[in-house]
């Protein structure tokens, strides 16, 4: 199955300058674990933050949420591939990588997003359709 | 195993279930068509949708009849008219989602989504029909009808997404806003529908045991 088939195209972002307040409002808001994140400058540029992020660089140490910036936890680059790549790949490239988000992008447009639980979800379906999940 | 155990000394049940395995393959290649016409913006061949329709509907009749001409034993025969009906329900609204299409013109910022829920539902089809051969062939339709969930609740989330882009869009009169919101509440209600169908096939497939 390619990527593109079990893809979440709907993509949310947040400002780079931004604080990790708004951040989480936004996470909370939208029940999503991980935002985009817009960096300025002329080279679209994107990072991204996670609910792990959060509680990890942020809320354990004690710091106020509102005191920190998006761009101070941030991580980038994030890993872009094309749309047209199959999930197993997807998978390999998660545990190279050690991430569980992967990209589909156009040029630099983000077109969509493959999760951990989007993979599992369609190894169930392949599984039903009687196609190879190994 | 069971279902062909049932049918294989049967003329009258063999052919109802040749006749529902083409009404699901029907429904399928109607969704694949609206698919195809709504990403080229081919009109002609949403109107098609409306031919494949009627073709659904000559079947569903054939059907209902051959059951209730004497085809299955009588507790079978609810079930099974009730999952018919089902299948005949997304074709009609299938063909009022392609009618919807006719009467606007899609706005560019949703149009890839509604091509990928188009897309979707064609997937949740050809898993139903996976689903309804399972169970004439007595396997478990566990692990298919899951995978129908999942589809549906990958479609409810995308319109949720949809309804959020849509109020975005400027609406000119009532109306431009009624067809567009129908259209998209039907698009995406046809997986619903399909569930309901997987989960009335478990129900046959529990009451055969």
């Amino acid at each position: 199955m390619k990527a593109q088939e079990f893809m979440t195209t709907k993509i949310e972002y947040v400002d780079a300058d931004k604080t990790v307040y708004d951040a989480i409002e936004k996470m909370v808001d939208r029940r999503i674990r991980s935002l985009v994140v817009k960096f300025p400058g002329k080279d679209p540029e994107h990072g991204i933050i996670t609910a792990r992020d959060v509680v990890f660089k942020v809320l354990s140490k004690g710091v106020h949420p509102k005191d920190i910036k998006v761009s101070e936890i941030a991580s980038k680059p994030i890993v872009c591939v094309d749309q047209n790549i199959d999930l197993r790949e997807v998978a390999k490239l998660m545990e190279t990588s050690n991430i569980a988000r992967i990209f589909m992008c156009e040029g630099e447009k983000i077109v969509g997003v493959v999760a951990l639980l989007d993979l599992m979800a369609a190894t169930l379906i392949m599984r039903a359709r009687g196609e190879d999940v190994s | 195993m069971f279902l062909e155990k049932i049918i294989s000394h049967g003329k009258k049940e063999r052919k109802v279930i040749e006749e529902i395995k083409r009404h699901i393959k029907l429904l399928c290649t109607a969704l694949g068509t609206f698919k195809v016409a709504l990403e080229k913006n081919d009109r002609a061949l949403v109107r098609h949708v409306s031919d494949l329709e009627r073709e659904g509907d000559f079947i569903r009749r054939e059907i209902i009849s051959k059951i209730y001409d004497g085809a299955f034993l009588p507790y079978l025969r609810p079930n099974l008219c009730k999952f018919v009906e089902s299948v005949d329900d997304v074709f009609d609204l299938l063909e009022q989602t392609a009618y919807n299409y006719l009467d606007l013109r899609l706005p560019e910022q949703i149009k890839d989504e509604c091509v990928r829920v188009a897309f979707l539902n064609h997937r949740v089809c050809e898993m139903l029909l996976i689903t309804f051969e399972a169970m004439l062939g007595g396997g478990d339709l566990r692990e298919k009808t899951l995978a129908i969930r999942i589809y549906e609740k990958k479609i409810d989330d995308m319109k949720f997404g949809l309804i959020k882009d849509m109020r975005e869009i400027g609406i000119e009169d009532f109306w431009q806003g009624k067809i567009l919101s129908d259209f998209v509440s039907n698009l995406t209600r046809m997986s619903n529908i399909i569930e309901d169908a997987s989960d009335n096939l478990q129900i046959i497939s529990v009451s055969m045991r």
